[in-house]
């Protein structure tokens, strides 16, 4: 065989030695990297492979199904019955290679494939067992028979400066739920809010989630990985987690490694808002199997601009950091994070209204009556929320394969908000008290058990989360004050064998709520119980490498959370008076999910189909008679329960069809249909498709990834709508260009600096997005160009 | 086993742990007297030359919500008469009640009343008083009545914080009643 090969010259997965203590965190996978890559004399581009096995460090069993794929391309492979796998035809280049194992984390590998060196070498193909990396990896314990989308690496970075909401807004079947252009909440095939399950680092987000313009108080910067769950994942995470997951993830912690870390800075024209977020971490010396990370973000903004006017009192002001550490000795391991996020978000002026007649006169307008130029003065109406989250984790590996783990975690959400108009009496209005705070403490302990592997086919875990919180109210009263239990405890297995994946879980829930409010000056006191079961049932069918189909059926139910139940008032946003219902029972889910995945290196396609049934799905329903205030006669809204379908398919494709250029297609397309009332329901996402093309250089000298790409949204006319159900009817369909590029310049060996730019809403179009709760007041966004920048150093 | 009794302690720890944890979110509640609410607003109408006075209230005691209003009377009111319109608003839902007219007086730079008659043939309403910008209030003025007729009287207090310049249009409404009115 002739050699003439320009891409083995560095023969295998080669991180330090140092980074890869015997004993990290979790389970460890054996990856046994081989990499004789050998190339034909005339054809030595893409000639390359990469072999090798993936075992479970502790009982030393291959891991059948794991995928091993290289991340931005779109080869994908399965590990076969020996845990063995191999990717083909890879051009010579620098790749990062993935790790995804049921019930595991993600594991990122770094690998070359470029000539470093000098000298050639004659391979034939054989395997040859160059070296033994340990990959630990953290479970992330998602069904695998539902979809998992996840945002990571470079996807992620083009993200960055964004807010959670709006970072995950890429992702096909995830939209957002908007109050103007700072506050957005994600919505999971349509549904949102409390039945949206965020874990943020391993503990349920615990805000007040029922309300609109209450967005997660999480700072997107923490998280290396962001990934969405779709579809009822109630049994392993919460019984309310009806519509999905989304999973925010940290980096493991740098063990034993030395000092690393990286600063992101990021600009937008629109809001000349600036984002500076940096992060340090590493190890001890003399301080064996411990682990560090400080990290911290700042962000700043002004009013935003839609294309022919600004939006006064827009501002944005956040400032967050997050501290962790941890410590490793054989199977034991001990983590400790703290998160303090802060946020002062200016509500749009023109969007205070204190009758119907307002609002209908702003309509009739077509524009804000209140108009303003630039200014970074965050003033009256705004809100303004912190969140702090303590977390201490352990685990313990046994030797026999069985491992336990225990996370208790307190949360703290203080949340102020400030209405447009003081008191008029003027010894109250000096105090400038918020007229609403709500204070939300929320202690939770889960406690997982993996058994060991059963006939190394069987895995599985058994868990008990609790969960108590309370809630205090001041001002202007909206919810009552309460005090929550909730215990649930799960049983999940999963059994693989022969390219079959099953599994099924069941879990239990109980739930004891008792709220406090004053009624006619009196406290009144009320108490509720809810119980219930939640279930799984999936299987996954790898029939190559390259194609593997999924099916799920999951249930999942949430009691009404205050909100519903007690709401008793004008919501001055909506200009509705909306009346909860003390009686109201449980909605129930029950979720269909199918989904099929095909990938090789030049196109790739996952189709995925859901159907979700909600029974007593709790939603505001019209009453013909409108109700009497001081403000005059308010719309009737009546927090009633009906059946619900949720029906949709999501669809993400990418061909590249000349080299270097790739064409990529996301399709989310879902119907809602009241079943009860033979209707529609109102706030649905439209549908919409995203379409990009991109174009990637070669790597040239030091800079790596060099991309252009074009981009277009397409988002319909939501046109299923009940008759006379809104002041507006939805706006018209809307198509925005975007523009990006960049790159990775390496600098040094261990310094390199990502730069990208881009241009959203490039041609400056009006337009106003049904899910946006300003749409009756003004215009979205205008054109925003950004630049950002990622230096990072060390490992 | 050592490890696993361990285990077995930290287990329970954990599981105890959460069940005292608990802090009573019902100690902490109290009405809220910061809260400011219109809970009625009374038209006083007296008739000129007269000391005939007649008023006609809207009353809702405990603001939105809860119960209805108790009170919404009809304006009636006598043709061709010239009257001296006053307006008071109240929060009867503390105690000891709170004179809202009285705050509004104190901040009439940025508070503006709109009295609006349909058909406008109905009622004439005159200005009677100024704030610290020569701009009208509306807390006292003139009503005119026309000839025999029925029809509605929108009473509109708008709140306009730095932005009142004598027109409606600024601002949002903190009162916004329809009165059927009926003149006779």
């Amino acid at each position: 065989m002739l050699v003439l090969q320009r891409c083995n010259k560095k023969k295998y997965i080669s991180p330090p030695p140092e980074l890869f203590m015997p004993f990290h965190r979790s389970i460890y996978i054996l990856l046994l990297t081989l990499l004789p890559a050998f190339t034909y004399a005339q054809k030595p581009a893409c000639e390359c492979f990469i072999k090798g096995v993936v075992k479970d460090r502790h009982t030393g069993q291959p891991v059948v199904g794991a995928t091993v794929l290289i991340i931005g391309q779109n080869s994908g492979v399965f590990t076969d019955d020996n845990g063995r796998y191999e990717l083909r035809n890879l051009c010579p280049g620098n790749y990062t290679l993935e790790c995804r194992i049921v019930g595991y984390n993600p594991f990122q590998q770094k690998v070359d494939l470029t000539s470093g060196h000098e000298e050639n070498f004659n391979l034939l193909e054989q395997e040859v067992h160059l070296k033994d990396v340990e990959i630990t990896a953290h479970r992330t314990d998602a069904p695998s028979s539902q979809p998992l989308t996840t945002l990571s690496g470079i996807d992620l970075e083009k993200t960055r400066g964004q807010n959670l909401g709006e970072s995950l807004k890429g992702l096909a079947g995830v939209t957002t739920l908007q109050t103007g252009s700072s506050i957005s909440k994600p919505v999971i095939h349509g549904l949102h809010s409390n039945r949206v399950l965020i874990m943020n680092n391993g503990v349920r987000q615990e805000g007040q989630q029922w309300g609109s313009e209450h967005a997660p108080e999480i700072d997107p910067f923490i998280a290396t990985r962001l990934s969405v769950v779709k579809g009822a994942a109630g049994v392993r995470y919460g019984s309310d987690a009806i519509g999905g997951v989304i999973l925010v993830e940290p980096e493991e912690l740098p063990v034993d490694k030395p000092l690393s870390g990286e600063l992101n800075a990021v600009g937008f024209t629109n809001g000349r808002q600036g984002v500076l977020s940096s992060t340090l971490q590493g190890g001890i010396k003399n301080f064996k199997g411990f682990g560090w990370r400080a990290q911290g973000t700042i962000k700043r903004g002004g009013n935003i601009r839609t294309p022919n006017y600004f939006l006064d009192n827009t501002g944005i002001s956040e400032k967050n950091f997050s501290l962790a550490a941890g410590y490793r000795n054989k199977g034991l391991g001990i983590d400790v994070f703290y998160s303090h996020f802060d946020t002062q978000i200016g509500i749009f002026s023109g969007s205070h209204i204190g009758s119907v007649t307002d609002l209908l006169n702003v309509i009739k307008n077509g524009e804000p009556f209140v108009k303003s130029g630039f200014s970074y003065a965050i003033n009256r109406p705004n809100q303004n929320a912190t969140h702090d989250l303590l977390k201490a984790e352990t685990h313990y590996h046994f030797k026999n394969g069985n491992r336990f783990q225990w996370t208790i975690a307190r949360q703290y959400n203080n949340r102020n908000e400030y209405d447009l108009h003081r008191p008029r009496n003027d010894s109250i209005a000096a105090l400038n008290h918020p007229e609403l705070t709500f204070k939300l403490t929320t202690l939770t302990n889960d406690v997982v058990w993996d058994h060991k592997p059963i006939a190394g086919k069987i895995a599985g875990q058994i868990g008990v989360s609790t969960l108590y919180q309370y809630n205090l109210m001041d001002g202007r009263p909206l919810i009552p004050n309460f005090n929550q239990f909730n215990i649930g405890v799960f049983w999940i297995e999963r059994y693989v064998k022969n390219g079959w994946e099953l599994e099924a879980g069941i879990r239990y829930d109980y739930r004891t709520l008792k709220t406090y409010r004053i009624v006619n000056r009196e406290k009144v006191s009320k108490a509720f119980e809810y119980a219930n079961f939640s279930g799984t049932a999936g299987a996954t069918r790898n029939f190559s490498e390259r194609f593997s189909v999924r099916l799920n059926m999951g249930t999942a139910w949430r009691a009404p959370n205050v909100s519903e139940l007690f709401s008793d008032g004008v919501h001055h946003g909506a200009a509705a008076y909306e009346k909860g219902d003390a009686t109201l029972k449980s909605e129930k889910a029950l979720n269909t999910i199918a989904s099929i995945k095909y990938a090789d290196p030049k196109w790739s396609l996952e189709i995925g189909g859901y159907y979700n049934y909600i029974f007593d799905f709790i939603y505001l329903k019209p009453q013909p008679e409108p109700v009497l205030t001081i403000r005059g006669a308010f719309p009737y809204f009546k927090y009633t329960q009906t059946d619900a379908s949720f029906k949709g398919i999501d669809i993400a494709g990418s061909w590249q069809f000349v080299k270097n250029t790739t064409i990529s297609s996301k399709l989310s397309y879902l119907r809602v249909y009241d079943q009860r009332e033979n209707s529609y329901l109102v706030m649905i996402p439209p549908n919409r498709l995203d379409n990009q093309l991109k174009y990637e250089l070669p790597d040239h000298g030091n800079l790596h990834r060099l991309f252009f790409s074009v981009g277009n949204l397409l988002v319909a006319e939501q046109k299923r709508v009940p008759a006379n159900s809104d002041f507006l009817p939805p706006p018209k369909a809307y198509s925005l260009w975007n523009v990006q590029a960049g790159t990775t310049v390496r600098l040094t060996d261990k310094q390199q600096l990502e730069v990208g730019i881009s241009v959203q809403n490039l041609f400056n179009t009006a337009y106003r997005d049904y899910l946006n709760r300003f749409r009756y007041y003004a215009d979205d966004m205008g054109r925003n160009a950004s630049l950002r920048l990622k230096w990072k150093f060390g490992a | 086993m050592k490890m696993n009794r361990k285990l077995t302690w930290m287990l329970l720890l954990g599981v105890s742990l959460s069940f005292v944890q608990c802090k009573d979110s019902g100690d902490d509640v109290e009405p809220d007297d910061e809260n400011e609410l219109i809970t009625s607003v009374t038209l006083e109408f007296t008739e000129q030359g007269t000391s005939n006075v007649t008023s006609f209230s809207y009353k809702d005691a405990d603001g939105d919500g809860g119960n209805a209003p108790t009170k919404f009377d009809e304006i009636t009111l006598k043709p061709n008469t010239t009257y001296t319109l006053a307006i008071e608003l109240l929060d009867e839902s503390k105690t000891p009640v709170n004179d809202i007219t009285k705050e509004v007086e104190e901040e009439s730079d940025e508070h503006l009343f709109v009295y609006t008659p349909t058909p406008s043939t109905l009622l004439t309403y005159t200005y009677g008083d100024k704030d610290a910008n020569n701009l009208p209030i509306g807390l006292t003025g003139k009503a005119v009545t026309g000839a025999v007729g029925e029809g509605k009287l929108k009473v509109q207090l708008r709140h306009q914080p730095g932005a009142k310049n004598g027109t409606p249009t600024p601002g949002s409404d903190d009162v916004n009643l329809d009165f059927v009115l009926k003149v006779k």
